[in-house]
């Protein structure tokens, strides 16, 4: 099927984190510890799988030439976007607070950080630019959001055990995590080309 | 509270660009770099340090946003009620970086197409959001814009450092002039050269892990260079 | 209620404020876009065609860009039969201009392929015609396209000039940011001495038979194939029309 080509080429192929190195900030911020990681890559698919199909509709339905104005809006679509990205994260908020007091209080300032992650708009941006209709974009939200957790949880598990190892002081922390993202970024750099498609035999 | 800030008021009310505001432009350039220090604005380091042209714009695109954002917010930073205080600096953010993508858009439509994505990323750019609560929210407009150019000369210093080693090592070239590489259309053409026969660009560094990698170096110099930024945790 | 009320005005007027001023940008920026959009594709247009003209694409002024344009480059669309379609019909497709310029290949790309429309360019050089045409098709990650400059004899290759729209930079992005790729196929003949259509083909690891295979890009595999298959079946489209033509 089209739509689990999509998820499984933005969840790994196409790495919002990895491949196009988005949502870094947080990334290298949150990712000391596999507990935290984990809590904040769960609030990330949450948010994407959201605010993408969300961000299709006003897109398709208020901005566009064929929508409820009849004009071109576009030029709106910043403002509109991340908008909808706020309103989303103080609703994350919110729930997380409610459901995990402590898991809100480990993520503290990160959570509605999530706001200006470049990875939630760049989601809704590249959805745009690669004209998906409205149940790939929601996909593609999830599948993104999939592979950002992914990421994010193999960088702090890497990051939690090289805390033993001796890095030259310069380095420490902020050097060697650009040094393990770079690596990692390479080692995704093999999946590209992969067309899941052909691999559940199309 | 209200007596520090009187005083404080009542201290740089005359000064037009003395110290404290020299402080303000230089600091991000070294201890205070938003990218190596503060590990603000990465996102958009990576993609765009591929050309040096296209580092240059982005740096120029982030300082006006970060320095008139921080004005803007720090003229009306009396009326911003609290609980909208996000919202209201998003929809600050976002509409001048909208203009400047209408106007890159209108001036150099090539590089817009470039850029593509990454303009609008700036919304995103967390030293843009990072300044505007640090700074912008609590000084005087004058300041919170010299602080909000700073920062970006900060951002774009490092922008351009990364771009020039990537496109250097890369390509051989900088600012788009072909300078050192293999080929009668270099400057210096390494195959008229017989020791330098060997040579081809690193097309490694063309590629988006090389920007990190880059910038592991560029933090570790920094870092050695000056001790006292060094991570204690 | 007094807070409240502040708040929502104090947003909805800064709200305002924005819009109003970015709808004033737009609207009196929006005829350079547009404009600006135009010289673009006709840059890349005539990077198809840049070993005939006087000077590098990348020198020519927007002026001269035009003047080739207006003056030397006649403007065809065709249907997938290879009858030139009038402007009405073009216009009717949804471009409102009516001229091949107009016409969005990628819009076109995902039409059935019986419904597609041509965009053909005449380019003329003293008494000598050449048929710049476009092709479409996808690379690794996203849509590739280019145009293919043809002789009067319809075979033999005159320039390319090849767009992506989000290849890997130094990898499949060099189709179009390294020169030395397009101008393999400069010279080179798309059918054989019998008239057979062969193409050319991209060929990972170096090219076998020189008549009809370039070099791949190494590392850009799939993008190089993404260009065979483009060519392959792009410049087929146009043969109903060069039949009618000869």
């Amino acid at each position: 099927m089209e739509l689990i080509n999509i998820f499984l080429k933005s969840a790994f192929i196409e790495n919002l984190a990895l491949s196009y190195f988005l949502g870094m900030c947080s990334f290298l911020a949150v990712s000391k510890s596999v507990k935290t990681a984990s809590g904040l890559g769960l609030a990330v698919i949450f948010v994407l799988g959201i605010t993408i199909p969300i961000n299709w509709l006003i897109d398709h339905y208020l901005l566009s030439e064929n929508g409820l104005f009849g004009m071109d809006l576009t030029f709106l679509r910043f403002i509109l976007f991340i908008a909808v990205i706020a309103s989303m994260v103080q609703l994350v908020e919110m729930v997380v607070e409610k459901v995990s007091p402590a898991l809100y209080s480990a993520l503290g300032i990160f959570l509605p950080l999530i706001t200006v992650n470049c990875a939630i708009l760049g989601g809704s941006l590249f959805m745009i630019s690669k004209e998906l209709n409205f149940s790939e974009s929601l996909v593609f939200g999830l599948g993104g959001g999939f592979g950002w957790f992914l990421a994010i949880v193999a960088i702090a598990a890497i990051r939690e055990k090289i805390r033993y190892s001796n890095v030259p002081a310069p380095l420490r922390g902020l050097g060697i995590a650009f040094i393990i993202t770079g690596f990692m970024g390479m080692a995704f750099m093999a999946l590209m080309g992969i067309d899941p498609a052909a691999l559940v035999g199309k | 509270m209200a007596d520090s800030k009187t005083n404080a008021k009542l201290d740089l009310k005359p000064v037009f660009f003395g110290k404290k505001e020299k402080k303000l432009l230089l600091d991000p350039l070294n201890d205070n770099n938003p990218i190596t220090v503060q590990v603000l604005g990465i996102c958009s380091a990576l993609a765009v340090t591929t050309l040096t042209t296209k580092a240059l714009t982005m740096a120029v695109a982030v300082t006006l946003v970060v320095g008139f954002s921080n004005l803007i917010t720090s003229l009306l930073r009396k009326l911003i009620p609290s609980e909208v205080r996000m919202i209201a600096q998003l929809i600050i953010i976002a509409t001048l970086v909208t203009v400047v993508s209408l106007t890159l858009q209108a001036v150099n439509y090539p590089m817009y197409k470039e850029l593509s994505v990454f303009i609008g990323l700036i919304i995103t750019n967390c030293i843009v959001m990072g300044r505007l609560e640090a700074f912008a929210m609590a000084n005087d407009p004058w300041r919170s814009f010299l602080d909000g150019i700073g920062n970006g000369l900060g951002y774009g210093v490092i922008l351009l450092i990364i771009a020039a080693l990537r496109e250097l090592l890369g390509k051989g070239a900088i600012f788009g002039f072909k300078l050192f590489g293999p080929g009668p259309d270099f400057l210096v053409d390494t195959q008229a050269i017989s020791m330098l026969h060997w040579y081809t660009p690193n097309n490694l560094m063309v590629l988006f892990p090389s920007a990190m990698f880059v910038l592991a170096v560029i933090i570790w110099l920094h870092r050695t260079w000056n001790s006292k930024l060094v991570d204690v945790s | 209620m007094q807070k409240y009320r502040y708040t929502v005005l104090f947003v909805l007027i800064l709200s305002a404020t924005s819009a109003l001023i970015l709808a004033g940008m737009y609207t009196g920026l929006k005829d350079i876009h547009e404009k600006n959009a135009q010289l673009f594709k006709k840059r890349v247009i005539l990077k198809a065609i840049s070993p005939l003209l006087d000077k590098p694409v990348s020198s020519l002024s927007d002026d001269d860009v035009e003047k080739i344009f207006q003056e030397k480059i006649q403007q065809v669309v065709l249907d997938m039969e290879g009858n030139p379609v009038d402007a009405a019909r073009v216009a009717a497709a949804g471009y409102k201009k009516g001229d091949a310029l107009s016409v969005d290949m990628a819009k076109e790309f995902k039409k059935p392929e019986a419904e597609r429309l041509l965009p053909l360019y005449v380019y003329k050089k003293g008494d000598k015609k050449y048929y710049i045409t476009g092709v479409m098709g996808r690379g690794l990650w996203d849509l590739i396209w280019g145009y293919i400059a043809l002789e009067e004899d319809k075979n033999t290759i005159a320039g390319v000039a090849f767009e992506h729209a989000g290849e890997t930079p130094g990898l499949g992005a060099e189709i179009k940011d390294n020169p030395s790729f397009g101008q393999q196929f400069v010279g080179k003949k798309i059918h054989d001495a019998q008239g057979k259509y062969h193409s050319i083909t991209v060929r990972k690891g170096g090219a076998k038979d020189p008549n009809f295979e370039v070099d791949a890009i190494s590392g850009a595999t799939l993008t190089s194939d993404g260009v065979t298959e483009m060519l392959q079946r792009s410049m087929k489209y146009y043969d109903p029309y060069f039949q009618k033509v000869k």
